[in-house]
């Protein structure tokens, strides 16, 4: 692969798109994410168990979803970035089978104990634009050049 | 309508409890998490490529130390769950995730072993338009290395519906 760029804190612009990130949420992807995670809960690789439980198919680890907002981010800001914070709260399930977007933008920059914060908001939608997470919150630290 | 909020359950509010990982992270971990989520950064499995980042190697995708389970040590409950969970006194309720807050503060290696250190922080009570109670709990967990540097915090809200 070609390997990612540096990007310093003073070249990002308020208002900037990030590029977007789909992601098929494949019963393989929940299972290798459960699988990473040490998480063996029945909910996100048994069918009949989570039919039983009252939902449709196995369903993505809700932090999933913030894993793959760092994953944008980090592969976005460059080999020097660092994640600072990040904050979200998933409004829709996303089931085995369901492809997901990840929509970004700079919303602001911040200089903090003389770091550079690149301030962003996300959204993820399914590919039919049921809403799956609103106006995730987070803070990207990138190089300064004058620093 | 009576308050969920006993005092059998207030008394949680300020409950700790710490987990070290009986190994450090190690890099298959970390290549694992990345294969996980299709990220092919090189900053979490190119040595050579992280040794010229200011992070000076390889570094954990930044999410990762709030979500493995390799920091427990408790076998699977009935339905295959290994992670953290309180007790609490909140019978017939169904679990619903509230949301995250993540703070970073520095990055995780694969020779660091991790504390988790769980501390419950709030709970109370909303009612909800339909005239329903909920109850809301908000914990803490603060993850150090084994230098007892802070490496990150996860602020979560979860939700018991009666």
């Amino acid at each position: 692969m070609t390997m990612p760029a540096t990007r310093c804190f003073e070249d990002v612009r308020v208002g900037e798109a990030l590029p977007a990130l789909e992601f098929p949420a494949t019963l393989t992807a929940l299972v290798t994410y459960a699988g990473a995670t040490w998480d063996f809960h029945r909910y996100h690789y048994d069918p009949d168990f989570v039919v039983e439980s009252g939902m449709k198919a196995p369903f993505m680890d809700g932090q999933m979803a913030g894993a793959l907002i760092a994953r944008l981010l980090m592969q976005w800001g460059g080999p020097d970035a660092f994640l600072r914070r990040l904050s979200f709260r998933l409004r829709g399930m996303v089931f085995a089978g369901e492809t997901i977007i990840l929509r970004g933008a700079v919303s602001g920059t911040a200089i903090e104990e003389g770091r550079g914060l690149v301030l962003c908001t996300f959204d993820i939608v399914k590919a039919d634009g049921t809403e799956v997470l609103r106006e995730a919150q987070a803070a990207l630290e990138l190089p300064r050049r004058t620093a | 309508m009576a308050s969920h909020i006993t005092d059998e359950l207030c008394a949680w509010i300020g409950r700790e409890v710490s987990y070290t990982a009986p190994e450090a992270l190690g890099a298959a971990s970390i290549r694992y998490f990345a294969l996980a989520l299709g990220d092919a950064n090189p900053l979490y499995q190119d040595e050579a490529f992280a040794a010229q980042t200011r992070h000076g190697g390889v570094i954990a995708p930044p999410t990762l130390v709030c979500e493995t389970n390799q920091i427990y040590q408790s076998p699977p409950d009935e339905n295959g769950y290994i992670g953290h969970c309180w007790p609490l006194p909140v019978a017939d309720t169904r679990f619903i995730r509230g949301g995250n807050e993540y703070e970073f503060h520095q990055p995780v290696r694969a020779e660091d072993r991790i504390t988790a250190t769980w501390r419950i922080l709030d709970i109370f009570e909303r009612e909800t338009r339909q005239g329903g109670a909920l109850i809301f709990v908000v914990s803490e967990a603060r993850f150090t290395n084994q230098r007892a540097e802070l490496l990150a915090i996860n602020r979560e809200t979860n939700i018991y519906r009666p």
